[in-house]
């Protein structure tokens, strides 16, 4: 008997030992593919290069170091180059003299910086670079003979993510601005208002089945309910505005149940003491209801943040999956996760980038859950 | 003597149970009058058809009169704000807002359109005068009301419903979760408040309603079984289930 | 105009705005399902701007080529039917049995963990999810292929699929499954107990019995959850022109997984065949529901 109560036992160690082995597992894989991608200039640069030609002639000087650097140094030009992913020359350091600090380009001049890379130098009679074939040992030991080089075609730092950051800030924005007012009035409706028992039935049976609905359908519908309304406002394609209508019907469900609990826990004595004051319904509930309600509803607004960064599948149709540096309200981008998805089905996946950004998402997700924990005790003794 | 509220044939039904029957009662002004009966036997339920808060609960109908100057509070002349702005209310359990104590009293005349300050807070000083609250906490009004002790909230919950200067007051055991130091505080209370005010008391013990109030109902299974002055209802009951509720041989 | 007159005026106005919020919210279900119909059925119509698609050649169609103009979608169907159900399989009896532990074995502490746990799992985004998959799992399932003499089209397959969702919906479930687990009756523990019952038989034979409405909405949950998940499914099915996949380590294709695809259209059949199959899906998602839940009442009974 006790021997196989043990064994019963054990199955359910190993089966709960399985959730914290994925959740493992799944940390492990991303921090170790994603982490040495992680830097600032990730999250705060640009996704996409921009070109660069350089239009005036610079000379060599001599700019003599004395401590060790990353990769291989030009004294005359102050320039120090290595060679990066996919055959890429790429600048690891410039000396604070050296003439690559202000070249002139078509619009003004411009510092060359740690991270850019160097596609082709023309030197007058011949050019380097990677477009030539050069790598970066070539294109210093080439350009160390020259006094002058003639131009500069360099390409400024990519594969940053900024644009993702303020696409997924402006989705949270707008879905929350839409939802929480529509949220908490229909759940103030249901528990405080409608007395018709069938009626309310019936209206929350319409909320609850939007539950059911999987996230690409609300996509789907998005692009044809929700398009019109942004054509109001002269978007005529995919846009953030157009993500942010769709998330706000999927936070709905997510909005009115933390409304809800929160006013199932408002005593009952509270409404009739505001009442028996001679406050009207809608006084009773704006200064003395929702006032108790606080808490719950940034539990609501917290849960909701959470499944925003997290969307994708709505938002894949409704948004695009473009990335956008620049995202504006009316143009199309993409959000952080739209971003990993794009990042994993382009031509070539690049899991680095996807597994850096998915790192961040995480990050931000864990710190959610403790934030709704705090909240979450809090809630409760004050209710009690 | 000037009546405050007089009901006539007034029945309550939950559902199809009939909870009240046929009660009529005239309610003095400036008298104390109390419930009393055993647990169940309808006073609280009859004490919330003067405010109409029996209005909140689903399948409660209520038909019959009861006037308040005149006014049939169940007719369509009556707005039920008005209605409780007139006939104000304290309950069983201490009930102060989760604000302050200054906001918990300003709560009534704010809702009703007064935003004065200076209008404030005379209101409020004096309403926590007359609920002998003002001495304890003049000085944190800013205070949240529910850091209060329980007799205190008690005293609150009365200055908050004397801000609104109403005719009548009715408590609902108001004593009941209270320890009998705050008892005996709110039942002296209770005396000096009967110059200004109606005062309609529920209460589970018949030595409080010995001590305090003017008039007695005896209730039992929906029906007022007699009404008279409390030292008549105690000392010569002319009904045999009055005499048996009071000697202690049942309830 | 006095101010009880305006107060009252606000409280109505008020009503109605509440009111009509709620209606709002309440019938973006319908408008949903009206907007999908009409969209949905557009192909199937003999006035159709593309040219009509005969709907039984859809609905029972065992190829898709949208290069050559055939759209069948009934082996996806069933495929999504499949891979749903056995991940269910799979995730259902972990997800009990963690939930049991977290509720009755385990000491509190660490109980709190384990549904921080699970908490985290849920709050993990299904594109996250996805990477994960197409690194690791794919490369799991492409070794266990190789142990067998299997080939795989590097690892995507339906086992990796059926892995990530069971992955995907213990979370889901588990929750439900620790909401039933924690409302059983004390009451009913105490008689197993005091009938000489050990703690683990009651658990198991008692706890679990007691549970299993709860647990068995947790599952109908989970099953709709397999059967939407999009994202993560379409990096690892490796959409598979015909069908239906039987073998494990061949690659699959699920309705998600086709709504995904060919996602660069904006018109066209190709664009509007999309909403065809998100019809298709609701109905198998809510179709199993109303299944399942007439199922739950008979085995209640």
């Amino acid at each position: 008997m006790k021997i196989k109560d043990k064994i019963y036992n054990l199955i359910t160690y190993i089966a709960s030992s399985m959730g914290i082995i994925v959740l493992i597992a799944i940390l492990l894989f991303i921090f170790n593919k994603g982490f040495n991608k992680l830097s600032l200039q990730m999250i705060f640069g640009k996704y996409w290069a921009v070109n660069y030609i350089s239009v005036e002639p610079i000379k060599s000087g001599n700019f003599e170091l004395t401590n060790e650097i990353d990769g291989i140094y030009s004294k005359n030009w102050g320039i120090a180059l290595k060679d990066g992913d996919s055959k890429n020359i790429t600048i690891t350091f410039i000396h604070k003299d050296s003439p690559f600090n202000n070249l002139i380009v078509k619009d003004g001049s411009i510092n060359l910086q740690k991270g850019y890379t160097i596609e082709k130098i023309d030197l007058g009679e011949l050019s380097v670079g990677k477009i030539v074939g050069n790598n970066a040992q070539d294109v210093i030991s080439t350009i160390d003979n020259y006094q002058t080089i003639q131009s500069v075609y360099f390409k400024s730092q990519s594969g940053g993510i900024f644009g993702g950051v303020i696409a997924t800030f402006y989705l949270i924005l707008i879905s929350l601005s839409i939802v929480l007012p529509i949220g908490i009035s229909s759940s103030i409706y249901l528990k405080e208002y409608e007395k018709n028992k069938k009626f309310k039935a019936i209206l929350q049976y319409g909320i609850d089945t939007l539950t059911g609905i999987p996230s690409l359908v609300y996509g789907l519908v998005g692009v044809t309910v929700l398009f019109p309304i942004t054509q109001l406002v002269n978007i005529n394609s995919t846009s953030i505005l157009l993500g942010g209508l769709t998330m706000s019907i999927i936070l709905l469900p997510t909005i009115i149940k933390a409304t809800n609990d929160a006013l199932d826990n408002v005593p009952d004595s509270l409404r009739q003491g505001s009442l028996s004051l001679g406050a009207t319904n809608f006084q009773t509930i704006y200064k003395v209801v929702l006032p108790c309600c606080i808490n719950g509803i940034l539990t609501g607004v917290l849960l909701s943040i959470g499944r925003v960064i997290g969307e994708s599948a709505a938002l894949i149709y409704t948004m695009g999956t473009f990335v956008n540096d620049a995202p504006k309200i009316s143009s199309s981008g993409s959000s952080l996760a739209v971003m990993i998805y794009s990042f994993m089905v382009q031509e070539n996946p690049n899991m680095e980038l996807a597994s850096a950004v998915s790192i961040i998402i995480l990050i931000i997700v864990m710190i959610l859950n403790v934030i709704l924990r705090v909240f979450g005790k809090k809630f409760e003794r004050k209710l009690v | 003597m000037k009546l405050a509220l007089s009901v006539k044939d007034l029945n309550l039904y939950y559902g199809n149970k009939q909870a009240l029957k046929n009660i009529e009662m005239d309610i003095y002004s400036n008298k104390v009058t109390a419930f009393i009966g055993p647990s169940g036997c309808g006073k609280s339920t009859f004490l919330r058809c003067l405010n109409r808060m029996n209005d909140l609960i689903d399948n409660c109908r209520v038909n019959g009169n009861v006037f308040l100057d005149d006014v049939n509070v169940y007719s369509g002349k009556m707005d039920v704000v008005n209605l409780r702005s007139r006939v104000g209310m304290v309950f069983q359990k201490p009930n102060p807002f989760p604000m302050s104590i200054y906001e918990n009293v300003a709560y009534g005349p704010k809702c009703q359109g007064v935003k004065d300050k200076k209008i404030l807070d005379k209101i409020v000083e004096e309403s926590l005068k007359n609920a002998a609250l003002w001495d304890d906490i003049k000085d944190r009004l800013n205070d949240d009301a529910l850091g209060l002790s329980g007799g205190q909230q008690q005293r609150l919950c009365i200055a908050r419903a004397i801000a609104m200067e109403p005719e009548v007051i009715l408590m609902d055991e108001p004593t009941s979760a209270l320890d009998p130091i705050s008892t005996k505080k709110i039942e002296d209370l209770i005396d000096k408040l009967k110059e200004k005010y109606t005062i309609i008391i529920v209460t589970h013990s018949m030595q409080q309603a010995k001590r305090i109030s003017d008039y007695t109902a005896f209730f039992l299974m929906g029906e007022v079984i007699e009404f008279d002055t409390t030292s008549n209802i105690f000392q010569n009951p002319k009904d045999k289930r009055t005499e048996d509720y009071i000697t202690g041989r049942f309830g | 105009m006095n101010t009880l007159n305006k107060n009252k005026l606000i409280d109505s106005i008020a009503r109605y705005i509440f009111m009509a919020m709620t209606i709002i919210s309440s019938s973006f279900t319908i408008i949903l399902f009206a907007f999908l119909f009409v969209k949905g059925i557009k192909p199937f119509l003999p006035n159709y701007e593309y040219g009509m698609i005969n709907f039984f050649e859809f609905l029972f169609g065992m190829v898709y080529r949208q290069d050559k103009g055939i759209y069948g979608i009934g082996f996806i169907i069933i495929n999504t039917i499949i891979t749903g159900f056995l991940s269910l399989i799979i995730s259902l009896p972990i997800s009990v049995l963690t939930s049991l532990f977290i509720v009755k074995i385990v000491p509190k502490k660490f109980g709190v963990m384990m549904r921080y746990v699970v908490d985290i799992l849920s709050g993990v985004p299904s594109v996250v999810y996805g990477v994960f998959a197409s690194g690791l799992i794919t490369l799991m399932v492409k070794n266990i292929g190789y142990f067998f003499g299997i080939p795989t089209a590097g690892g995507n397959s339906m086992l990796s699929v059926i892995i990530l969702l069971a992955i995907m919906i213990f979370p889901t479930i588990t929750s439900m499954s620790i909401t039933a687990i924690t409302a059983v009756d004390k009451n009913l523990e105490m008689a197993s107990l005091a009938l000489g019952a050990t703690k683990t038989q009651t658990n198991f034979k008692v706890v679990l019995l007691a549970a299993k409405s709860g647990i068995f909405s947790g599952a109908i949950l989970g099953l709709g959850r397999a059967y939407g998940e999009a994202t993560a499914v379409s990096m690892v099915a490796g959409n598979k022109l015909y069908g239906p996949t039987f073998n494990l380590f061949d690659i699959t294709r699920t309705l998600t997984s086709t709504m995904l695809s060919g996602l660069k259209e904006t018109s066209g059949v190709d664009y509007d065949i999309r909403f065809s199959i998100g019809l298709i899906l609701l109905i198998v998602i809510f179709g199993s529901n109303i299944i399942l839940n007439v199922a739950k009442r008979r085995i209640g009974k």
